[in-house]
């Protein structure tokens, strides 16, 4: 959940930031239309003026950078020791989870039409890394209650790790148009106990 | 000032005398106001068109499960409705205004390059008639978006006639772009009357080098990009290699991001000049404004990975650095807008409406802007309704109202009649009621996961009662743009007949050249007999109107 | 630099260009992007060269103009002709059979100096 949750830091902030921005050019823009028989300042520039708010816009630059920088980081941290790794192919049009560490290499897949939807299963609180490709077109896997995606290339692997924090069910989707039934490429993410999981992985039906 | 003819007409009798109305006049012509008239109409006319196509997408998402449009009409209209806005009216537009407006206003008769211009016109409007033409085919037009990502369009995935059209349409009319782009830079540089330094080139003039620069900068990349994509549709072999895949992304989008300034800078000087003339003084902080729009135009052609995020093949940090540093240059831009009505006398027609509606409506799209580029946001909101609702502010609520605030505004100068005020405001108010309408919605659309470019959504997605809102704003829409457009026919009809009360030369008390001539201007733009007002500043006009009155408060 | 500041105002910005592409390099990115960024940084110079050998033949603001109009008939045949160049991408190469004769034309035109002249 760390996505998640970085995201909902910084954007907390950045709406907080945009927020105020606005208000404050509303109320300018206000006084101006209020007062707009007032004055007729006749002074076109204030240069000094200018260049103490450029000096400002530009320090909050700077920390903008540099923290959202390093919040992209703390989202992406090196991969840890042992993660359950699940091999991810996007095509037209539905979803392809492959287990290569379970004994007997287990596959999930289906149609997306309708009710067939393909649900990715993971146990909570293991590292989880996604190896994402794509068979046809570009397409991107979005978990949209985690707050990521992720494209999945064709000739190309992407990684995106995960850690699911609590037991759930999440709705994932297809979020780069890949065509016509782009709009049905929908699975399930669904998160379960370690010991579930791995009665699942060796074949059981009971979480899926 | 003297004015030379040029030399050739006296020597060649190669020339057909033409009535000035009759339409050889016009399709031949290398009268810059001509060119820029015909390329802005156009774009006016193409836009009435992608806006319909928008009508129909709201029609079908206005409820979950609807199936009005199937998802292979569907992909055609938004890929046609968001290509066509970019390439063919936002950007065309833009530079029939820079075609028409700056020889006006750095008193030149002409255009640099005429011919060339005109040659740019045609094909932006048979590459546009070309990319329309894809609907006539019997797959349809194209249906990848206006970014087309290969391998999905090429010709395995994207058979059909239609992707071909839109490559040669797309291909044939940003050339002409190009060619209007070197022609209006190099009238700025090269042909200023005398008095007309760079110091004092109008704020719009300056946001037309910015523009032009980004132009001939960055729209080669286009033309790159689509023979990349014709070459892959021809040879299946190119795209099975994933350095073509994300190599055509970074091509296009080295065009695509610059291409949003293009979009944007013209309009915004458009609005910094309607508010300077209603604020009743010169725009506040010229020379910050002149130099942050160059430094603008300069990142803008760096962020362009901003919209690669999620590719994860892309340098992030960078792409975010510098997508973050625009808030400088933005800032300045904001500061100069508002120190301009801050101490003014404001007069509110319905330019001014439509300047004032852009600066408030503009900074949402804006500091959405900084939250798309901040990768740790993008990653969820990328390719979402986020994105959209971001672009439309940015494009329709900032870029139109903009469009909307220079038509108003420069509509007595080229036809010497005023557009009706009353219809004027009705239109005001249609647009932001339905702008804000739509497209607010929107980002709470994105931010639950609604996908863009979904043919329709499950009921039980939640997605149902906003996107009905934002139906309900896309009819505002058109009922705004219906008065507007009965507003130009009427106004043309009664001028026609002779019955329209002239507007006169300079209605508003302007502060640039092309107010001081006639409405609308001679072959020659400025009349022999009249000597133009000396240059003294980037507001010539309000520079003499305060000389008169202190002669006349003296006496 | 005042004298020529038209030719700066372009030169200045491709080394801005130029600028950041280097700070790109310091990020590192793929190959491709150095030579597509790096060939417009050299094309916007030449830009700037161009307006700068205009700039030293030819005072910066003007009192006499040019406005040519001679040969502007051929424009839209030769648009014409492009158009059908880029449609043999679609329907083949034998539209090449019109387009050239077309562009013939309107070269033709152009040398001759065919326009309609206002009046």
């Amino acid at each position: 959940m760390r996505q998640r949750h970085v995201f909902g830091t910084v954007f907390t902030l950045e709406a907080l930031v945009a927020g105020c921005v606005f208000v404050v050019v509303l109320a300018v823009l206000a006084r101006a239309l209020v007062r707009r028989r007032a004055g007729d300042a006749e002074r076109s520039e204030r240069p000094r003026l200018e260049a103490c708010y450029v000096g400002a816009l530009a320090a909050f630059a700077v920390f903008l950078v540099a923290w959202t920088a390093w919040q992209n980081h703390v989202e992406h941290p090196a991969a840890g020791p042992k993660p359950l790794r699940v091999d991810v192919t996007g095509f037209q049009w539905c979803w392809t989870f492959r287990y290569p560490q379970s004994p007997d290499h287990r596959r999930v897949s289906g149609t997306c039409k309708g009710e067939d939807m393909p649900t990715l299963v993971v146990p909570t609180g293991r590292t989880v890394q996604l190896r994402l490709t794509s068979r046809d077109v570009i397409h991107s896997l979005w978990i949209p209650g985690l707050r990521y995606k992720t494209d999945a290339f064709p000739h190309h692997v992407n990684t995106l790790t995960l850690t699911l924090d609590r037991a759930g069910r999440w709705r994932g989707r297809c979020a780069e148009f890949c065509g016509q039934r782009h709009w049905t490429m929908d699975f399930w993410i669904k998160a379960v106990p370690a010991r579930e999981y791995d009665l699942w992985a060796q074949g059981g039906t009971a979480a899926a | 000032m003297t004015v030379v003819p040029p030399t050739e007409t006296q020597r060649d009798d190669a020339g057909r005398p033409v009535p000035p109305g009759s339409w050889l006049g016009w399709v031949s012509t290398t009268d810059h106001k001509r060119i820029g008239l015909l390329t802005a109409g156009t774009s006016l006319v193409l836009m009435l068109f992608m806006g319909v196509l928008a009508l129909l997408m709201r029609g079908q998402l206005a409820q979950p499960e609807e199936t009005f449009l199937g998802a292979q009409v569907y992909d055609q209209l938004f890929t046609i409705h968001g290509s066509g806005m970019i390439y063919l009216v936002m950007t065309p537009f833009a530079l029939g205004l820079g075609v028409y407006l700056v020889p006006l206003q750095i008193g030149a008769p002409g255009i640099a390059l005429p011919r060339l211009t005109l040659l740019g016109y045609w094909l932006y409007t048979l590459g546009s008639l070309t990319v329309l033409a894809g609907f006539l085919t019997p797959t349809g037009a194209h249906a990848d978006g206006w970014f087309s990502y290969p391998p999905m369009a090429d010709s395995e995935h994207s058979p059909g006639a239609g992707t071909d059209l839109w490559i040669a349409g797309v291909l044939l009319a940003v050339t002409g772009s190009i060619l209007q782009g070197w022609a209006v830079l190099w009238t700025i540089l090269r042909r200023r009357t005398l008095g007309m330094t760079m110091l004092r080139l109008p704020v719009f003039c300056w946001a037309m080098i910015a523009t032009c620069l980004m132009v001939i900068g960055a729209f080669p990349a286009l033309l790159a990009a689509l023979t990349l994509l014709a070459v892959g549709r021809a040879d299946a072999s190119v795209f099975a290699s994933n350095v073509w895949n994300i190599g055509y992304q970074h091509i296009f989008w080295f065009y695509g991001h610059p291409v949003v300034y293009v979009m944007f800078f013209p309009y915004l000087a458009a609005v910094a000049e309607v508010l300077a003339v209603f604020s009743g003084r010169r725009f506040f902080g010229y020379r910050g404004t002149a130099l942050s729009l160059l430094v603008f135009a300069a990142l803008s052609m760096s962020v362009w990975g901003h919209h690669m995020f999620a590719t994860g093949q892309a340098a992030n940090d960078y792409y975010s650095l510098t997508s973050i540093a625009l808030l400088v240059p933005a800032g300045v831009e904001y500061f100069g807008m508002l120190g301009t009505i801050l101490g003014g006398r404001l007069r509110l027609r319905t330019p001014m409406l439509f300047a004032l509606a852009f600066v408030p409506q503009f900074l949402i799209g804006g500091l959405t802007g900084i939250m798309v580029g901040t990768p740790v946001i993008d990653y969820h909101v990328t390719d979402s309704y986020f994105v959209v609702a971001h672009l439309h502010y940015v494009l329709f609520a900032g870029s139109a109202f903009g469009l909307f605030a220079a038509v108003y505004f420069w509509f007595p100068k080229v036809t010497g009649t005023l557009l009706d005020e009353g219809m004027g405001r009705l239109h005001f108010w249609l647009l932001v009621i339905g702008t804000n309408l739509t497209f607010l919605p929107m980002f709470a659309l994105g931010y639950l996961g609604m996908p863009r470019r979904v043919v329709t959504y499950a009921a039980f997605d939640g997605f149902g009662l906003l996107n009905l809102l934002a139906g309900a704003g896309a009819a505002f829409l058109a009922a705004g743009m219906t008065v507007f457009v009965v507003n130009v026919l009427h106004t043309l009809r009664r001028r026609h007949l002779g019955r329209a009360r002239p507007a006169g030369d300079d209605p508003w008390e302007a502060h640039t050249l092309e107010w001081a001539t006639t409405s609308p201007p001679p072959r020659l733009n400025f009349p022999a007999g009249r000597p133009l007002p000396p240059v003294t500043s980037f507001a010539p006009l309000l520079d003499l109107r305060r000389r008169e009155q202190r002669e006349g408060s003296a006496v | 630099m005042k004298r020529h500041l038209s030719a700066w105002v372009v030169a200045g910005w491709g080394l801005l260009n130029g600028l950041l592409l280097a700070v790109l390099a310091v990020y590192g990115e793929s190959t491709l992007v150095y030579w597509l960024w790096g060939a417009v940084v050299l094309l916007l110079e030449l830009a700037a060269l161009v307006v700068l050998s205009s700039s030293r033949s030819a005072p910066d603001q003007h009192v006499r103009y040019r406005v040519p109009d001679r040969g502007a008939g051929a424009v839209l045949p030769t648009a014409i002709g492009l158009l059908l160049v880029a449609l043999c991408f679609v329907y083949g190469r034998w539209l090449l059979f019109v387009a050239v004769p077309l562009l013939v034309l309107a070269a033709g035109m152009a040398l001759r100096g065919t326009t309609a002249r206002e009046r």
